[in-house]
């Protein structure tokens, strides 16, 4: 059996994980894709694919029988152009980190903490201080959390956000109970219901069809002018024009997003990740989407890859299957 | 009966524990206590004095009663000067603020938020997957130790614990039940602690145990790159020592909320240290500001209305740390 790694992401993968992999697998790694244009026999006898896309100008892979994901998403494969029979799966691993991005972006927006720290390291001020009768800052006890996507991220943020005395509201596009600590977990249709009672509402879903604008300028409006939004889901999810006026006129309080409506590309690899300045706006915490970019996430998901192709190859059932061609 | 704000910091809250008062007794504020000429008097007809500090070369305050401090520690306060029977109380209600403080700061130091921040709003994606950038740290299996297993250092652990950290804590006096914590060592036992820690959380009160407890040895038994955050007092922490170790990269990086230096009448703003911790890019600072939420304004105004208000109506005071 011959798996092929495709893409640095996949090479990389292929590094990680060759202690684990099945003695006897034969293993291919293009780290240029293009490399794989010039060279369709390695398509050809390729029974295993680990990458982070395929495209229809790739050479045929008549014999694949896994298309691994080296990611959670799977919407850069073309599935049209992969041979029936095949099932794609991708991987996670991710939820921890993400979880814990999300707690503590909401902390460090309940606590103004870029404003403090920003201003006693540039300017020795004290204003913020307890000893200078300043304006106090928030406290997330006592205050709303609405999560949008109660999925596997939804769950570990409510799981770490119960023992900080706060409501937990959830909303989820399919009926789910809520485990312990959370309140009540709302139809997706019924998400009006539920923004104008959080003080935070952090988005969690996958981008599909029912989530892809889902937070536009009406529903921005029906959130507390105080609010906080996070975003570790897709760009795609919030209204880009309505959700920059909104914090440029403060009728939200603030947000923070690691997820972004275009990326850099080989042409321009400093674009800018909005057609707006975001960055430039004080109540915004912004980043590169890296809030699952961790060392223990990449290990997990390594972990979950290896443990797939040793399945393929031994013919025991596979994990994370997101679809069969 | 009369009760006396004394100091820029309690003078400058005044009015709002003022709006919480049931009872009316008379009220004077002198914010500058180095003021001797307006002190004097001020102190001689006062029954409660609610402030800060409390010095050595006061003059008399043959009426008082009540010496409120509008903090929880008494450490700016000469109790030896205090006159003899006087309850000398605190207010509490900042555990929460500061047990979010530590979360929130703990987080951001493994996950390095504020180099992923600043890098991208300069227009940089390196510190990400696209970029091909070092993947950052996560919470998940790292051993914390938290120093001082007081109401602060429970609150830390009861949020850290579903984070899947490995909890442990040293405590000068016994512990009875430490759950989530997994072991508490005694204070004299610190040294066992520290090599095991990711994280370092300073939590203890100031006192002769804990004055320069974590100094230039202990610093060097920490782990290589561990994190240090302490929410406590500045001088429990061995101020050059500190400076040294984050500057040449022997600890990761520290979040810092007390300091060595604070600012006074004649120096408003000044730097917080006599080194210079602003510059340093693996410091998380804020100006003793970890507590100063709301929610603990609410709390602490409103406890220290309560014991002028049951002392006005004589009867006894909470949060007594000690009657002189």
């Amino acid at each position: 059996m011959k798996a092929l790694f495709l893409g640095n992401v996949a090479a990389d993968t292929a590094e990680g994980i060759r202690a684990e992999l099945p003695p006897g697998l034969e293993v291919e790694i293009f780290v240029d894709p293009q490399d794989l244009l010039r060279s369709p026999q390695a398509a050809a006898d390729a029974d295993i694919l680990v990458s982070n896309h395929w495209h229809a100008e790739y050479p045929p892979m008549p014999q694949v029988k896994l298309v691994q994901s080296v990611a959670t998403g799977i919407e850069l494969f073309d599935l049209a152009a992969l041979p029936p029979g095949v099932r794609i799966c991708n991987a996670f691993g991710h939820e921890t980190a993400i979880a814990e991005y999300i707690v503590m972006v909401w902390l460090a927006l309940h606590h103004r903490l870029f404003e403090i720290s920003g201003e006693f390291r540039e300017h020795a001020s004290w204003r913020t201080s307890w000893v200078e009768s300043g304006a106090p800052h928030g406290e997330v006890r006592g205050s709303t959390l609405g999560i949008v996507g109660y999925g596997r991220v939804g769950q570990e943020v409510a799981r770490r956000a119960a023992p900080f005395g706060v409501r937990i509201l959830a909303a989820n596009r399919s009926p789910r109970e809520p485990e312990v600590g959370v309140e009540q977990v709302f139809p997706l249709a019924e998400l009006d219901r539920m923004l104008p009672l959080c003080d935070t509402v952090a988005l969690c879903t996958a981008l599909g069809p029912e989530t892809t604008g889902l937070i536009d300028a009406r529903r921005l409006a029906l959130m507390k002018p105080t609010a906080f939004l996070v975003n570790i889901a897709r760009g795609a999810v919030i209204d880009e024009d309505a959700v920059y006026a909104a914090l440029r006129e403060g009728r939200i309080g603030g947000a923070a997003l690691d997820v972004w409506w275009q990326y850099p590309d080989a042409a321009e690899p400093r674009r800018r990740g909005s057609r707006h300045p975001f960055h430039e706006l004080p109540n915004v915490i912004v980043t590169p989407h890296n809030s699952g970019w961790t060392q223990g996430m990449v290990r997990r998901r390594w972990d979950e890859i290896a443990d797939n192709i040793g399945r393929c190859v031994r013919g025991e059932s596979l994990i994370n299957i997101v679809t069969t061609i | 009966m009369k009760v006396l704000f004394l100091g820029r910091f309690a003078g400058g809250h005044a009015p709002r524990v003022l709006a919480r008062l049931a009872t009316t007794p008379e009220t004077e504020i002198l914010a500058d206590e180095t003021d001797t000429a307006r002190l004097a008097p001020a102190l001689a007809g006062a029954d409660i004095v609610v402030g800060l500090t409390w010095r050595a070369d006061f003059p008399p305050a043959p009426r008082l009663k009540l010496l409120q401090c509008i903090a929880t520690g008494v450490d700016r306060m000469d109790l030896a000067a205090v006159p003899r029977g006087v309850a000398v109380c605190n207010t509490l209600g900042h555990e929460t603020p500061i047990a979010e403080y530590v979360m929130m700061t703990m987080l951001n130091l493994t996950h390095g938020l504020f180099h992923s921040v600043l890098s991208f709003r300069a227009g940089s994606w390196e510190a990400s997957l696209q970029g091909g950038g070092a993947r950052h740290g996560e919470l998940l299996g790292q051993t914390v130790g938290i120093v001082g297993y007081g109401g602060i250092g429970r609150e830390v652990a009861r949020r850290a614990a579903p984070f899947g950290v490995r909890l442990l804590a040293a405590n000068r006096s016994p512990v009875g039940d430490a759950v989530p914590v997994e072991r508490v060592y005694p204070l004299a036992d610190l040294d066992r602690m520290l090599p095991e820690c990711d994280v370092v959380v300073i939590a203890c009160a100031l006192a002769p145990e804990t004055q320069g407890l974590i100094d230039a040895r202990r610093i060097r038994l920490m782990k290589p790159g561990a994190f240090l955050i302490n929410i406590a007092r500045g001088q429990i922490v061995d101020e050059e020592a500190l400076y040294a170790a984050l500057r040449d990269g022997r600890l990761g990086g520290a979040a810092i909320d007390v300091w060595w230096r604070y600012p006074t009448p004649s120096e408003p703003q000044p730097r917080p240290s006599r080194f210079a911790f602003h510059e340093l890019p693996n410091v998380l600072m804020t100006p003793h500001s970890s507590s100063f939420t709301e929610g603990t304004a609410e709390r602490r105004f409103g406890d220290i209305a309560t014991n002028i208000d049951r002392c006005v109506r004589g009867e006894g005071p909470i949060n007594v740390v000690t009657i002189v």
